[in-house]
């Protein structure tokens, strides 16, 4: 990643790739919060960052991660903020505000959207963002180009003195490609003084600046390496691809056969829309295909632009029917959208012998073996199903999302975004005064916490909701790979910090609280009915590290569990599989030849906790060492 | 349909749930919390004992009684019969906690002392609140048990942790008319594969009840007019005192019944038995020519099988319970009163389910009422 050897080749991911790319770009600050497809950024960044002298730094949000670039930029540094599809919603003020005062040193945006939401709860498209904010837009399709594009958006950013966003696809982040280094710069550019009489300052006069600036990139982007075109001149079948859809047309085209009579025009510099060099192709064209990962951005820009031009065209993309409304693009469907565009048909398709015969499994997801979260919505769920009235449970963002499925039995009925639990239940929680006869339960994650709950917490907290908040504090981020947080007395850069203790947080703010060990079954679930009888604002700390996080620690032996064969009644009345049906750990499995429980010795922890809840006293804990 | 589903759609959400807790103390699926039965996670079992022991899912109540009784003894009002008397126990000591003479304690004291049982599930309360359901194995823990109360908490479970826990072979069951139909559909209905043990059942003890109310609301009601801490006792006179009597330390507190009423358990009131007619006794207040200041202190009991009949000798012979001359006209009385709650638990099941409902395979019985 750091290493300076221009020319060479090297296999990199998509992410990596950016990193390589900052690193060459010379950049003096990164800022990032963790979120898929693009958390492994900052985490390398943090690991090579004193080797090439520049600041990164997990935020507590992503708000805090785009600011602290725009601070950063002020003293003419280039600064880089990663975040996913829904980080860059949170930024929205941020980076509008941003946008109208302008950046001194360079400021990128990194972006990853999710199309299909394969580790995301929704698929967003970032690039509105971009046109809302009048800001350039870069999409890379290839690693090269992912690396490539990161000094080029420095360049832009620091020529017009705007922020640059480049925007990433699943696909990008983590597929893996062949990238030619760049040189590294011998060292970073000096840091420039703020003088009394410099201004970055959001205010209403810098609105017409503003759109000058994205206004002077156009004719840039009209010429950027990163747009180009192959196939015939004057196509009458032209597909117009940005990021993933290019590389997929390139294959299906040749796999359809019409390379000669169809035009591929890319676009990796998209907005502001590069106008004269699309019109050029678009001109000869008569059907236009678009393909683009998630909302027709392009297909809406080039449909404006033909009207505009008075071009009679007939388009094929997201909203004309060629392509699904929603989900990410793949060979199969943009070959399809290509043999309706040209005519050409679809070839047939041939599996190998066997493929496709045995059907896989369906898994859904859940949490890990020994994973805490398991036994607190068990547990959340035993206690509501006690009150007179069905409470409710609103979810938030975090590993515990999947606790609207089995693993946490069906644990919550509302979830909005990250840090929207609160104050949702917050909410319901102000009902309470007025006739609404429930308990009221929000969850959060110890990241979570920091990133968003507080503010929600104090509104509670002032605002008098009877509602009970139950922080699940596993020590981690845990659903995007253990990125330290403010809990954690870790930063980015490898340092210890002195970690903040939610406790005494939440105690400052006036929260009524308690600390609860979810393993220790039966106290805590008397602590949580207990709290569930409370009115105010109440917050129940479930506090057990996450099971992922002991199992890398883990210095001894783990313990062994076992289910004896004789005493359990497995399918018998008085149980019912409870163990692999209901509680439902990876680790418990169902022997189907014997009829009896079992256990993975290879994927369960050790934590027993299944042996406590067991209905027959048939698992057995053994030995074993406390991580 | 699937157990926990079947009693959910069937006893629970139509209010059909009397609280008896027979599903209960068997699996992590059932549980109670202040007399309300819950599910706390389904089962997927298409059967199971918590549907097969349930007194509201539908039973052949005709065909469960000639299994136990010789049909030559049941009468189609109360129910078998061998004879009718009023008691009261003999030690002053049992009488004062007792609801009214404390034959009921006496008794499994007694069958107890005598082998009849080994151990007992009883009901134990605090002035006629908070109940729970105890297993009792000496005479003095069943003495602890004297007393009723109309909050109906879970007993059955606490027979069915008993029976599983295989430790006693002889255990007597005090309970409420659901809870002695529970305990003979144990008997009589066991799972093919798990009998839960229904051998050790011993003897039964049936408990004469108008109806239960609802736990938290009769709490409040008690809340309301009296010191809690102080509340020794609570009972019911005959219908013209249109009253719930509380006791207070030794200040009696008559709240209207119109204040009760609505307190009564949905379930109850599609109740079709009042004296308990699955049992070996059955024991009541005693309603007598001589009113109710001298009947509060005495009880009426049902003999109903030949057990019974020996117990209840054994109790004379011992000199265990006093003995008084039946009124007059008492067993028509009862006879009348029982077939009146009958006549207005069809009505009340008519009106849940829109037929006979838990009642259906019995419904010879409540043609002509």
């Amino acid at each position: 990643m750091t290493a300076n050897a221009p020319g060479t080749a090297a296999l990199m991911q998509g992410n990596e790739a950016i990193v390589r790319g900052a690193v060459e770009a010379g950049i003096h600050f990164a800022a990032s919060y963790p979120g898929s497809p693009s958390s492994q950024i900052l985490g390398m960044l943090g690991k090579i960052a004193r080797e090439r002298n520049f600041y990164a730094e997990w935020s507590t949000n992503e708000v805090c991660a785009i600011q602290a670039c725009m601070g950063a930029s002020f003293a003419g540094a280039r600064a880089l903020c990663v975040v996913k599809q829904n980080g860059l919603l949170c930024t929205a003020d941020a980076l509008h505000c941003g946008a109208q005062q302008g950046v001194k040193g360079g400021l990128v945006v990194v972006t990853s959207d999710d199309p299909s939401a394969h580790s995301s709860t929704n698929e967003f498209d970032s690039r509105w963002q971009a046109q809302s904010a009048s800001v350039a837009l870069l999409e890379p399709t290839t690693m090269q180009e992912a690396k490539d594009m990161i000094p080029y958006a420095f360049e832009l950013s620091e020529r017009v003195g705007q922020i640059v966003i480049v925007r990433l696809t699943t696909r990008v982040c983590h597929g893996r490609g062949c990238v030619t280094l760049g040189e590294l710069p011998e060292e970073n550019r000096p840091l420039e003084r703020v003088r009394e009489w410099d201004r970055m300052v959001c205010v209403s006069y810098m609105h017409g600046p503003m759109l000058e600036k994205l206004e002077a990139l156009r004719g840039a982007f009209n010429e950027s390496p990163y747009n180009h075109y192959s196939g015939p001149e004057g196509a009458r079948d032209l597909i117009v691809a940005g990021g993933t859809g290019r590389l997929y047309a390139q294959e299906a085209v040749k796999r359809l056969g019409v390379q000669d009579r169809v035009g591929l025009l890319s676009l990796g510099a998209l907005w502001p829309l590069p106008e004269d060099y699309i019109l050029k192709h678009l001109r000869a064209a008569e059907r236009v295909l678009i393909l683009e990962e998630v909302d027709p951005f392009l297909e809406q820009g080039l449909e404006a632009l033909a009207g505009r031009e008075r071009l009679s065209l007939t388009f094929l993309g997201r909203d004309h029917g060629a392509l699904p409304k929603i989900g990410e693009l793949d060979p199969d469907n943009v070959e399809k959208a290509i043999s309706v565009l040209t005519g050409a048909p679809l070839p047939e398709k041939r599996l190998p012998e066997g493929a496709g015969k045995t059907p896989l499994p369906v898994r859904e997801l859940t949490f890990c073996a020994g994973c805490p979260h398991r036994a607190t919505f068990y547990l959340l769920k035993k206690a509501l199903r006690q009150e007179k009235n069905p409470g409710i449970v609103v979810g938030d963002i975090g590993c515990y999302f999947m606790a609207g499925q089995s693993a946490g039995q069906y644990g919550y009925q509302a979830c909005n975004c990250m840090g929207s639990g609160v104050s949702m239940a917050e909410g319901l929680g102000q009902l309470t005064h007025y006739g609404l006869d429930q308990k009221v339960v929000t969850i959060c994650g110890d990241s979570t916490f920091f990133h968003t709950i507080m503010p929600g917490i104090v509104n509670a907290v002032y605002q008098s909701a009877n509602m009970l908040l139950i922080v699940l504090d596993n020590s981690a981020t845990a659903m995007t790979g253990f990125q330290p947080h403010p809990g954690t007395g870790l930063t980015a850069m490898g340092d210890r910090a002195r970690p903040m203790d939610i406790q005494k947080i939440l105690e400052a703010i006036g929260c009524e609280v308690e600390v609860a060990d979810p393993f220790e079954t039966v106290q805590a679930e008397k602590t949580l009915r207990r709290m569930l009888a409370r009115r105010g604002m109440n917050v129940l700390i479930m506090r057990q590290p996450c099971a992922t996080l002991k199992t890398k620690e883990r210095k001894g032996k783990k313990p062994r569990v076992w289910v004896d064969q004789s005493r359990c009644i497995g399918e018998g009345c008085g149980c019912d599989k409870h163990c692999s049906r209901v509680w439902g750990c990876p680790g418990n499995t169902w022997d189907f030849s014997t009829g009896k429980a079992q256990i993975d010795p290879v994927t369960c922890v050790g934590c027993g906790v299944c042996a406590k809840l067991c209905p027959a006293g048939a698992i057995q804990v053994e030995g074993g060492e406390e991580a | 349909m699937l157990s926990t589903i079947a009693l959910d759609t069937q006893v629970l959400r139509p209010g059909l749930c009397t609280g008896c807790g027979a599903c209960q103390g068997l699996c992590p699926y059932w549980s109670s919390v202040k007399g309300r039965t819950v599910l706390l996670f389904d089962c997927e079992r298409l059967d199971g004992r918590c549907q097969r022991f349930c007194p509201r899912m539908p039973t052949d109540l005709d065909a469960l009684r000639r299994k136990f009784f010789p049909a030559e003894t049941i009468l189609p009002e109360i129910g078998p019969y061998r004879g009718l008397c009023l008691t009261r126990a003999a030690d002053p000591a049992v009488r004062a906690r007792a609801q009214h003479g404390g034959t009921v304690t006496a008794l499994v004291e007694l069958a107890m002392k005598e082998g009849f049982i080994d151990a007992a599930v009883l009901t134990r309360s605090h002035g006629g609140l908070d109940p729970e359901g105890v297993l009792a194995a000496t005479p003095e823990e069943v003495r602890q048990c004297g007393g009723s109360s109309f909050q109906i908490p879970p007993t059955l479970a606490e027979l069915n942790r008993a029976l599983k826990e295989d430790r006693y072979h002889k255990i007597g069951v005090v309970g409420t008319p659901c809870k002695t139909l529970a305990v003979y559909k144990m008997m009589a209905n066991p799972l093919p594969d798990n009998d839960n043990h229904a051998g050790n059942i011993g003897m039964v003890f049936g408990l004469f009840c108008g109806w239960g109310l609802d736990w938290e609301g009769l709490r409040d009601l008690a809340l309301s007019h009296c010191n809690l801490n102080m509340l020794s006792h609570m009972d019911i006179p005959p219908s013209k005192f249109h009253s719930l009597e509380l006791t207070e330390y030794r200040r009696s507190v008559s709240v209207d019944l119109d204040e009760v009423l609505p307190l009564v358990r949905p379930a109850c009131r599609a109740c079709t038995d009042m004296t308990a007619e699955f049992a070996d006794l059955s024991v009541g207040g005693a309603r007598s020519a001589n009113g109710w200041d001298v009947d509060k202190g005495w009880n009426q009991v049902i003999v109903r099988s030949e057990k019974g009949e020996a117990l209840l000798k054994l109790a004379r012979e011992q000199g265990v319970l006093e003995f008084r001359d039946p009124m007059e006209g008492g067993l028509e009385k009862l006879k009348k009163a029982s077939l009146g709650k009958k006549r207005t638990g069809v009505k009340a099941v008519r009106d849940l389910t829109g037929g006979l409902g838990y009642l259906e395979p019995s419904a010879a019985l409540f043609e002509n009422l």
